[in-house]
This record gives C-alpha cells, structure tokens and sequence, in this order.
C-alpha cells in the first residue's frame, strides 16, 4: 500500500451521490480532497464521515452561480488526479416554468455553471497533461419529456458539453473525461417524490459511478440498466411518447 | 412532506405516516406530534410503526461522525447500518462488540431495541458498549447522554420513545481475522443442549442453538449446538455485497407442516458424524439470512409473527421444553428456532429485553386464530416462569405481560418524551 495520495477536488460535495462516491474512492486510495459546497456546517458534516474513513479534507464554501468566480486560481497549486462536479438542484418545474428568473437559476445551477466549472478544470487537466474530470449529468437530459424538462434540458445540456470536452481530449490518452448520468436515486433531492421500484440508493449509484471513473468510461448510466431504458425512452416515435406520462 | 407506508419486517400491518426524513443532524425538523424515529423497519412487529403520525425516516442520516483508530470509538449518525459500520471498520480489524442476526438495522435501531447477539453471555447486550448518544426531544433540544445516566438507560432498549437518537458512540473491539473457527455439534435433547451450553460458557465466545420445533415425542429439544471464536489470523475482507431477493410472496401453501418438516430433518442432518468444524466468514455465521434479501416474503402476504421470550436461569430449561411440545403439538413452528442461554452481564436499558436464562425465538407464519391461541398457551408457560417477551418482535402480547415482565417499566415511563409514541406503546397503554 505505497500508492501515492490521491488528490481529488469535488463541487456539491455535500450531495448524496458524491458523498457515496467519495466514500468508494476512500476505500482504494489514501485521498487528499478539496470539497466545495454552499453550506459550511454540512460540508464539515461531509469532511467528518470522509476524514474517519481515512481522507484529509478541506472544506471551502463556494458560490456556484458566480460565474465570475476564478476557479482556476482557486485550484492553482497541486496537481490533481480528479475533478468530481456534482452540484446541481431538481426544480419545481411547474411554478419555474412561469417565471424567468427561476429558469435562469435552474439552467444555472445545473448546467451553466457546472459549463463553467468544467472547463476551467479542463484547462487545468490540458496543462498538467493527466488526470480525470467527472460530471454528474442525468438520465433526464436524453430526451425532452413534460415531467422534467426544465432540468432535463440542463442536463443534455452539460451532456453536449462533456461530449465536445471528449472529442477535444480524444487525442490524449492520459485525460479521461466521464459524464454520470444517474438514473432516479434515493437522495434527499428527491424526498418529494414518491418513491417506486426504478429507484436507487445513493450509495449504490456513488459507488458506481465512482467504479466508472476509475475506469475511465466516458459515459456510465448509474445503474447501467437505465442505459437499457433510455434507448427505449429515446427511441419512442413522439406519437408513442405524447401518450405518456413520463 | 409526503405521506407514505412504512413497514415492519413480519409485515402483519403497516402503518401509513406523514415522512420527514432529515438529511444532516443540525436540520433535523421532527415533524408535527405524536411521531417515531424509523431505522429499516426490521422490528417484527409494532414497537417500530405509528399509524397516522409522523414518521421520521433515518435513512439518510448515516455518516460516520469520528473514528478513533487507536481506540476502536466510533462515532456515527443514527442512520447508519450496522452493515456499513462493518464495511467500514471489518478491513482495519474492527468490528462491532456484538451483532445481531442480521446487520440490517441501523444504529438508532440496535440501541432502541438494545439488541443482542451470540456472545451474550461474554459481552452482554448492544447498549452495553454505547457509552455516549445524543438524543433530539420534542421541544428541539439535543441532549448528549451517558453510561449511569438515568436518561441513557430509558433510551437504550427505550423502543423510540424517549426521543429520537440523532448520533451515537460505538466501542468497536479488535479482530485479526474476518473469520471464525466453527464447531456445530448435533444435540438430540434439551439436556444435551443443557450440558453443551455450560461447557461452552468459557472457551467459546459465541454460542447459539437452532432448534427443530416440530420434532415431536423423544425428538423434542433436538437441534444444532454452533460455537465459534474469532480465527487468529486470516483476511479482513468484509462481506459482500448484493445476493439474491425474494421476487414475490410466496403463495399460503407454500409452507406447510410437511415442506417444513423436510427442510428442518435435511437442517438437521446436514452433516454426518457427532460434530462438525469449519472456519466460516462472520457474514454465514451472524447473518446467514442477510444473504437472501426480503426473505420475510416467503411467510406469504399474510406476514408471519416471532415469539421470542427469555425465562430466568433459575427455572431451568422446563420451560423451554414445554413450550417445545406445545408448539410441536400444535404443529406450527418455522424452519427459524433460535435458542440461546444469556450470561448475566446486567443489562443496560430500563426496557431491555435480555435477563441471564434461556432465550427461545420462533418464527411463526401468520395462521390467524390458531396462532394466537398457541401464543396464549405459550404465554402462560413464560409468565409462570417468570420470564418475559420481546418487544422487538412482539405484535400481540397483553398489557399485563408487558407490565409484569418489564419491573422497571414505570421509572421508564418518567422519561417517555411526550411528542413521541409508536402503535406498540399505544397497544401496551389502552
């Protein structure tokens, strides 16, 4: 067990799904990790479960819809082995839907600033020449349904976005460059759904996508059953799909 | 907030509850009175549930909160299962100072009901090694509680109804393996299990009976002696993940006085010869049902019931032995017959269930009339003993029962948190 440390900075630490993600990573490699999130007492609630499991972290509070933010000088200093963007928020999509400043938040949160957040890792990963960046998109952004579109459409979204990052990457065997797409998880961002059997706990969607990171995959559905569902949803003529309640 | 069903694990009845399922400890809204802080739901009957009210779901209060890797401390929220404390702790030599039957139940839960395993009689129960908790009462305070505090012993063993636990401190003990040498030896009668019970008393930490409780006439009292202690040396892995589920509930006739009876003759004769050793993972040996998931689903849709009482040392193994032929008479015991001699290391909680004397649990399917009639019968065998139930896995017994076997139930009652209740403390207070 003489591996190096493991140098990690995480955005929306405090989510379930990276928790549960950085709860995996802590039982492969001694880590080192910077975690930003917007609550100070939950990301040392956070640090605390990370710390008994053996991780030295640093918590910082963070402004994710400051799209002025210097992320790069925010980072500058190590080098770094993974950047883990899981911040994001599940609108209430009918009262958002009627007012503009509400969607302009959502697609800010769950798209425009994870774009930002991204990229200014990227450029830190192109100078360092290795190293892993990973989003967590979602099973939503493949296709535009009435339920959840609003977030949905962030996520395909930041989905294109992961994809032009690959494409730009493709030539570098040393960058790895993941887009999660959970499919719907058992976190407290969902406690207002009713829960049915197409759910999964966190933990077991964190560790996954951890496993696919590890990997170096550059598109896991957590589970990968949704990857079968998705193929069905996006393949459905309109005429099928209009009928639905999806 | 979101109303939904919550379940028990005997799946008798459930209970239909206003959700509040707090995320972080210093957030914690407990949600409109009367209410119940909810683990896994893997208490058998009641004691767990609170129709109508609020349910305060714990599911997502489970991080690790510090760990001492000198001392083995461990402090943790709630939430947390005792199957992540040992995927946790297992690879760095720890594990927990006692575990139940399955590791399915969270933290809160194991102090709640101060559950116990097979090393009773060595370590005593869960709460024995919880020196400190913190309890969030209704009137939105967090008050941290200690070993020889008057409050800490309500709460352990205190079924939820002191307050909910928000976090708790756990003495983990040191192993060096993730193994134990095994020793299963057949015993044809409750003496043989008598005289193998005393004589493993000291040089095996964990001890338990399985019991064939439909072996009838000179068959009775027949079963399997298993014994173990830690290996000295081996891996730390933990257990695995995953295994399979029970699909669907098993249709009535599924079990039956013959499909049982078969399971438990091949149970029974599982290995040629007197005895048997085997150095077995600690997950086949603490929690071989852990390993098919939803297995309550085999006793069908109607649920099945456990009866699991303990009766005083003093009175010998009679008891036992008559509630053995009551209930092989009655033709309808389960492939689940647990027996178990507590030490006498002195329990920790007002309520908790384990006194030094014989532990009996049965699984029973869910036979309407004719169960509850061998319940009463068997009833009266414990009461005249002077022994008492469970209520972690009680659904029916009578109020009576409860007051007579629990003496220090009315020095509990001063510590009840008002805003807090459950169907089981409702049914035991008419």
């Amino acid at each position: 067990m003489n591996q190096p440390v493991y140098r990690a900075a995480v955005f929306g630490a405090t989510s379930a799904i990276a928790s549960e993600f950085l709860r995996a990573l802590c039982e492969d490699h001694e880590a080192e990790l910077l975690l930003f999130g917007r609550d100070e007492s939950r990301l040392e609630a956070t640090a605390a479960d990370l710390r008994a499991r053996g991780a030295t972290c640093t918590v910082r509070t963070a402004d994710f819809l400051d799209f002025e933010h210097d992320w790069k000088a925010e980072l500058d200093g190590p080098t770094w082995d993974l950047f883990l963007v899981a911040h994001g928020s599940l609108p209430d999509q009918d009262r958002s839907l009627g007012e503009g400043a509400a969607i302009a938040r959502e697609i800010g949160v769950n798209f425009t600033s994870q774009a930002v957040i991204a990229a200014a890792c990227a450029e830190i990963l192109d100078r360092q020449g290795h190293g892993r960046l990973a989003v967590i998109g979602s099973v939503a952004g493949d296709r535009g349904r009435a339920s959840n579109f609003l977030y949905g459409s962030a996520k395909a979204g930041i989905a294109a976005f992961m994809a032009g990052l690959q494409h730009r990457f493709a030539e570098r065997q040393a960058i790895h460059v993941s887009l999660l797409k959970p499919g719907m998880t058992d976190t407290p961002m969902t406690a207002d759904l009713p829960k049915g059997p197409l759910f999964s706990p966190a933990s077991k969607v964190g560790r996954l996508g951890w496993k696919a990171v590890r990997s170096g995959k550059p598109t896991a559905y957590l589970p990968g059953w949704w990857a079968g569902v998705m193929t069905v949803v996006r393949s459905l003529p309109s005429s099928v799909l209009h009928k639905t309640k999806l | 907030m979101i109303t939904r069903r919550f379940t028990s694990w005997g799946r008798l009845e459930a209970a239909r509850a206003a959700a509040v399922e707090p995320a972080w400890l210093d957030e914690i809204e407990l949600g409109p009175a009367p209410r119940l802080a909810y683990g896994l739901g893997r208490s058998y009957g009641d004691s767990c549930l609170l129709d109508g009210g609020t349910m305060i779901d714990t599911r997502h209060l489970d991080r690790l909160v510090r760990f001492d890797a000198k001392t083995g401390l461990l402090s943790a929220e709630a939430g947390i299962t005792l199957d992540a404390i040992l995927r946790f702790c297992v690879p760095s030599g720890w594990f927990l100072p006692t575990t139940p039957g399955t590791r399915e139940v969270t933290l809160g839960g194991a102090i709640a009901n101060d559950v116990h395993g097979k090393n009773h009689h060595r370590v005593g129960c869960f709460g024995n090694h919880v020196p400190r908790l913190e309890l969030m009462r209704s009137d939105g305070s967090r008050t941290i509680t200690s070993s020889g505090e008057e409050l800490h012993a309500a709460t352990i063993g205190g079924l939820g109804l002191t307050g909910m636990i928000t976090r708790a401190e756990v003495q983990l003990v040191p192993i060096r393996s993730a193994s134990l040498d095994v020793e299963l030896i057949r015993f044809e009668n409750l003496d043989e299990f008598a005289e193998l019970s005393t004589e493993s008393g000291d040089g095996w930490e964990h001890t338990v009976a399985w019991i064939d409780c439909l072996a009838r006439a000179e068959h009775v009292g027949r079963g399997i002696f298993i014994r173990g202690n830690w290996a000295e040396s081996g891996d730390l892995q933990p257990h695995a993940e995953g295994g399979p589920t029970v699909p669907l509930d098993f249709p009535g006739f599924a079990l039956n006085p013959l499909s049982i009876r078969l399971f438990n003759q091949t149970y029974h004769n599982r290995f040629p010869g007197k005895s048997k050793r085997l150095v077995q993972h600690y997950s086949p040996f603490f929690h071989p049902l852990d390993s098919v998931h939803e297995w309550n689903r085999i006793y069908g849709k109607r649920g099945f019931y456990q009866y699991q009482s303990v009766v005083p040392a003093a009175a010998g193994i009679g008891p036992v032995r008559a509630m053995l032929e009551a209930i092989a008479a009655a033709r309808q015991g389960s492939f689940l017959a647990v027996l178990k001699s507590f030490g006498g290391v002195a329990s920790p909680g007002m309520l908790s269930f384990p006194f030094a004397g014989l532990t009996l649990a049965l699984d029973f399917p869910n036979r309407g009339r004719r169960t509850l009639d061998l319940f009463s019968q068997l009833d009266r065998i414990v009461r005249e003993a002077g022994g008492r139930l469970y209520p972690a896995k009680d659904a029916r017994m009578s109020p009576a029962d409860f007051a007579a076997g629990y003496p220090r139930l009315e020095e509990f009652r001063r510590h009840v948190d008002p805003g807090f209740t459950s169907d089981f403390w409702k049914r035991m207070n008419p």
